[in-house]
């Protein structure tokens, strides 16, 4: 009777090595103090760094900034990827060119982008801030990532110009899918340019849509690169995410025992919101 | 129900053309069908009408309106395609009613057509269904249905049976028949398949290399094809074209293969200056026996049956040759058999050109 389980042990056994084994020894982190420059540190805690957790303002203001950060990036790099998918859905000289320069964001390295963008955000070499002057969008050509009310939409620009490609590849893959009979047979039924957008694009890249949102989401929420490369998470926690915070706090704080607390915390947080959707998903396929 | 004319049409993809210059009148209520190999521009000239594609030069016609410069939704047409095209995220009910809801037809009015129109086609039960949740049968019915709720003046079909197998095809050319019998609109009906031409038109336009070759009824173009290309394209088992000689004698026209004498023509026929021509005969115009025409002998090949009849490949001086019979026969290889061939089953073609000649 222990016979199956010996055909599947490998398998589980891989699992539990590469998998679980360093989810666990992470998350026991977040129940011991450990303080790199301590060496009397690392004893169990118990729950105190999730106590400290629900006192931090820091925390609280990270997990704004998160949606924030999030929804925003998501957002607009859905909609410019939508538009230029839609645009390159259709021949023109010169496609191909276009096509290729288009997707170049998303091959370079996340690092240089943001490096790259606090360029071009520093009124000393980029240009952006005098053009945002020059065209009234600003009161003085400052350099946005050190205003604290608006830091945080520096790495946003950084992570949409970055992450449009991504949803412009998917959504132009899922547009040369449907068929080009059916537009045609709606073309015939009536349809114009608009309704057979309505009725027939959206419908047909619908599923494709649910699923690259839902990845980018998990996806961006999880990724600090762009905004501790451009501000650190300042001025003074301004536009730290909680990904972003976890690494303030095992790196600048060395505290990588409430680091990992934190970084429990994410992960929960984003359990949650990965099995939401998976029953949304689940509902809207029983439905159909 | 409108009539259909194309004037001098020309189609050109970059450097080649696809429709070189065509002329064609199809008359109100007629059933025309569309026929050629693949490339032929059969296919083309429909998306012309239909206003899918624009012509190069040239004229449409739909009902004495003149189209070319319409999108295909102001042509008053209907098109049935070769995927059907059904909106997959539609159910039956909505795929039929789908031009109507374009056209701001009242709900009550829009269930009214689609419900006769579906009981029309066996469609009832299938309402609520999903193109998906259809067999390949129902939902060319479907597609059949979202162009009778239409009510056009022009029934377009773009092959519309290839996708189905061959009982379900047989069954569906029936049923198109008979509910253009029903409705009597004007059709041009696209196939690549000979013996749905010759079935379902009432006249049947053979296209070549983007020219028409032939228009005519299915038995004109049967009996009294005007080139090699229309003698072997329909019909099937195909008709044997043999090389030969002709000479002109005192009783007529005296044809040769391979040196031996095959028949003799009594009408007068226009014969190339060196005596070449292509001789042609159907399958089932040659009998295997000693008859009142003339005879001449072959060598039995091989003998294929289908039951309720047989084709027998035959060797006629070094050239292969077909005959259809309903007679059952044993016969080794190599076997000499006579073969009776009446003159008046003969059509003659210049070997050059491909030409008829009379």
């Amino acid at each position: 009777m222990f016979e199956p389980y010996l055909y599947s042990a490998p398998a589980l056994l891989l699992v539990a090595a590469t998998t679980l084994v360093p989810i666990v020894i992470g998350i026991s982190y977040a129940f011991r103090n450990i303080m790199l420059l301590d060496p009397t540190s690392g004893g169990f805690v118990g729950l105190d760094n999730f106590r400290e957790l629900l006192r931090d303002a820091s925390f609280w203001n990270a997990l704004k900034n998160t949606v924030v950060w999030t929804a925003s990036c998501v957002g607009f790099q859905f909609l410019f990827g939508l538009i230029l998918a839609l645009m390159l859905n259709r021949p023109f000289p010169g496609r191909a060119l276009i096509q290729a320069t288009i997707f170049l964001p998303w091959a370079i390295p996340t690092f240089l982008v943001g490096m790259n963008w606090s360029w071009l955000l520093n009124p000393a070499i980029g240009p952006l801030p005098h053009w945002a002057y020059a065209l009234g969008l600003m009161n003085a050509p400052d350099n946005i990532l050190s205003d604290p009310d608006y830091a945080l939409w520096g790495p946003i620009f950084a992570g949409i110009w970055w992450g449009t490609p991504f949803f412009a590849i998917t959504l132009l893959a899922a547009l040369q899918s449907i068929p080009r009979e059916i537009y045609e047979a709606a073309e015939i039924d009536g349809a114009g340019g608009l309704e057979r957008f309505r009725s027939i694009t959206l419908p047909f890249l619908a599923p494709t849509m649910v699923i690259t949102v839902l990845l980018r989401t998990i996806w961006v929420a999880n990724s600090p690169e762009l905004i501790v490369v451009m501000t650190k998470g300042g001025p003074a926690d301004a536009s730290q995410i909680v990904a972003s915070y976890v690494f303030t706090q095992a790196y600048q704080g060395l505290n990588f025992g409430y680091a990992s607390a934190v970084a429990t915390a994410l992960v929960l947080l984003l359990l949650i919101y990965a099995f939401l959707l998976i029953a949304i998903r689940q509902a809207m396929l029983g439905r159909r | 129900m409108a009539s259909i004319d194309i004037k001098n049409v020309r189609k050109d993809f970059g450097p080649v053309s696809v429709l070189k210059g065509v002329d064609l009148a199809i008359a109100s209520g007629e059933f025309a069908v569309l026929v050629g190999p693949s490339g032929c521009g059969k296919s083309t000239l429909l998306r012309l009408i239909a206003g899918l594609e624009d012509a190069s030069s040239g004229e449409i016609h739909i009902g004495g309106r003149r189209v070319d410069d319409l999108p295909p939704r102001d042509r008053d047409i209907a098109m049935v395609f070769q995927s059907y095209a059904l909106y997959p995220h539609m159910n039956v009910r909505d795929n039929m009613g789908y031009s109507l809801r374009l056209k701001r037809t009242p709900q009550a009015r829009i269930a009214e057509i689609v419900g006769r129109a579906g009981a029309k086609l066996g469609l009832e039960a299938l309402g609520e269904r999903k193109p998906r949740e259809l067999s390949g049968g129902q939902r060319q019915r479907v597609a059949m249905g979202r162009a009778i709720v239409r009510n056009p003046k022009a029934f377009l079909f773009d092959e519309p049976l290839s996708n189905l197998d061959a009982r379900m095809r047989e069954q569906m050319r029936f049923e198109i028949r008979k509910l253009h019998r029903d409705l009597g609109a004007t059709s041009v009906y696209v196939t690549h398949d000979q013996i749905e031409a010759m079935t379902m038109a009432d006249r049947i336009v053979a296209m070549n290399a983007g020219i028409i070759q032939q228009v005519g009824t299915p038995l004109e173009l049967y009996d009294d094809p005007a080139n090699v290309f229309v003698a072997g394209f329909i019909g099937s088992p195909a008709m044997n074209f043999l090389s030969g000689e002709a000479r002109r004698g005192e009783t007529g026209v005296a044809l040769s293969v391979g040196g031996k004498a095959f028949c003799t023509l009594s009408q007068a026929v226009a014969v190339p200056e060196d005596g070449r021509v292509t001789i042609g005969i159907r399958p089932e115009r040659i009998r295997i026996g000693v008859g009142a025409g003339q005879v001449v002998e072959a060598a039995a090949d091989l003998v294929e049956t289908t039951g309720a009849a047989s084709v027998v490949h035959v060797d006629l001086a070094g050239q292969a040759m077909k005959i259809f019979t309903t007679e059952r026969l044993q016969l080794t290889q190599g076997q000499r058999i006579p073969l009776a061939i009446d003159a008046k089953d003969v059509c003659l073609f210049d070997p050059a050109g491909g030409g008829r000649l009379r």
